[in-house]
């Protein structure tokens, strides 16, 4: 058992090395770079390695009801490549456009392991509000392109800082943590089910529901007890009498949903940890507020910065007569100066 | 669907067991995911794209929380997405505010502004 088991592992270290030196590629870079091929060959070693492991799951004894589902490969070949777009563009909106791909298509995950609130959660949370909030951010602190000109891109856009080396301790980091992971799995304890039953008991007007709407039971008739030991649910009826209904009648519609499931365990095993979600939330929303509304000066640096290349950008303007707000306006025509 | 076999809570949820191969390949995933993002906050200069960046990291950790929680067939995994997704939303709002700031300040997104920070 180990890691021979998922992939070889010396072709698992190989492509990794290719997708070190792809994505180390892809990073901006001054000048003519070269970013579509550095892209291209990240996105071939993580599609090989999905490929070997696929083959390898596809040969190993159970075959084909190993394999991931065919969805799997396409969601994680798009999560994977907005993830690279992500930290490779150098505009930062498209960066925010690519992580909304990355989020939907780990949405596609979530769904294929059936966690169809989770997925719709992210949706919502992430790709709806938070992404939302840094497409505001990047627009107002972007700087507006002088009138006339193109935009340009900020220098801190432009260059990343040391691509080579962060990449290869990113995937080295892969290797360890896959080396590691897939000596751990093989001593996983088997799961332990949860009785559905005691869930059920807890909802008997979804149980009423199902029971009505199916014409088990009729108008009137109430829920009174859920026998778990004998897997029986007990009907009081409009009259007084007593119902079984054993578990091979109870309709399919009965059965507990994934948000149904999620939220009793949510509520029951972590109240408290709920509570202090809260607060953090509110916490991280009076201190964006107390941030925000603070008045802030341009600092020194950057106005003497500013005067300089506004100065740069328009011989005729002397800098030092107006003042750096005026210089700031965008109506400044850079051509009017020399004109008059 | 046979209600008769959907004895257990874990059943009805999970329709069928998963192997560990099948884990192990959203595990990859959620490595390599978390991977790019590490390398994109080690390397972008931009203070939005690094917090991107981090973003990216929950959400491997989340697909990873998913699939183990989907394996063990125990809800708990989901149930902890559910506070990253909290701890996402309230580090993205703390770290705009101060991007805002800093860009008020400075004119600039780069990372290499907070410099003048001191102890």
């Amino acid at each position: 058992m180990g890691i021979a088991q998922f992939i070889n592992p010396y072709v698992l270290y190989a492509l990794l090395v290719l997708g070190a030196a792809g994505v180390g590629l892809a990073m901006p870079r001054r000048g003519t770079t070269p970013q579509i091929v550095g892209a291209l060959v990240g996105a071939l070693a993580f599609g090989l390695i999905l490929l070997f492991m696929g083959l390898k799951a596809a040969s190993t004894e159970g075959g084909v009801s190993n394999l991931p589902n065919i969805y799997f490969y396409i969601f994680s070949l798009i999560a994977l490549g907005g993830a690279l777009r992500v930290i490779t563009h150098p505009k930062p909106v498209y960066g925010a456009l690519y992580f909304i791909l990355t989020v939907i298509a780990s949405a596609g995950l979530f769904l294929i392991l059936s966690a169809e609130f989770m997925a719709f959660a992210l949706v919502i949370v992430y790709a709806g509000a938070i992404l939302i909030t840094y497409l505001f951010v990047i627009m107002l602190a972007t700087q507006a392109p002088e009138e006339g000109q193109d935009e340009v891109l900020a220098d801190y856009d432009v260059s990343a800082r040391e691509p080579i080396a962060a990449s290869v301790v990113g995937f080295l980091l892969i290797a360890v943590l896959t080396t590691m992971m897939f000596r751990g799995t093989s001593q996983l304890p088997a799961p332990a089910p949860v009785n559905q039953n005691e869930l059920l008991a807890s909802m008997p007007r979804k149980v009423e529901r199902a029971l009505l709407t199916t014409g088990k039971i009729a108008e009137g008739d109430k829920f009174e007890s859920l026998d778990a030991a004998a897997n029986v649910i007990i009907i009081k009826k409009a009259d007084g009498t007593l119902l079984t209904i054993p578990q091979t009648d109870w309709p399919e519609e009965m059965a507990v949903t994934n948000p149904e499931a999620l939220g009793f365990n949510l509520l029951r095993e972590h109240p408290g940890t709920i509570e202090i979600a809260g607060v953090i939330l509110l916490m991280a929303m009076l201190g964006a507020v107390v941030l925000s509304r603070k008045q802030v000066q341009l600092d020194e640096d950057a106005k003497a910065a500013r005067v300089t290349q506004l100065a740069h950008l328009d011989p005729g303007n002397e800098p030092g007569v107006q003042s750096p707000l005026e210089l700031g306006s965008p109506t400044s025509n850079p051509t009017g100066g020399a004109a008059s | 669907m046979n209600v008769t076999t959907l004895t257990t809570l874990a059943q009805a949820n999970f329709p069928e067991a998963m192997s560990q191969i099948t884990l192990a390949h959203y595990l990859v995933i959620s490595t390599a995911m978390f991977t790019i993002g590490l390398v994109g906050f080690l390397t972008r200069r931009n203070l939005i794209i690094m917090f991107l960046c981090t973003e990216l990291m929950f959400q491997a950790a989340g697909i990873a929380m998913i699939a183990f929680g989907r394996y063990h067939l125990d809800l708990s995994g989901q149930s902890f997405v559910v506070f990253v997704l909290t701890v996402a939303a309230a580090e993205a709002a703390m770290a705009l505010a101060l991007v805002v700031l800093l860009f008020r300040r400075k004119e600039s997104l780069s990372a290499e502004e907070w410099k003048d920070l001191q102890g």
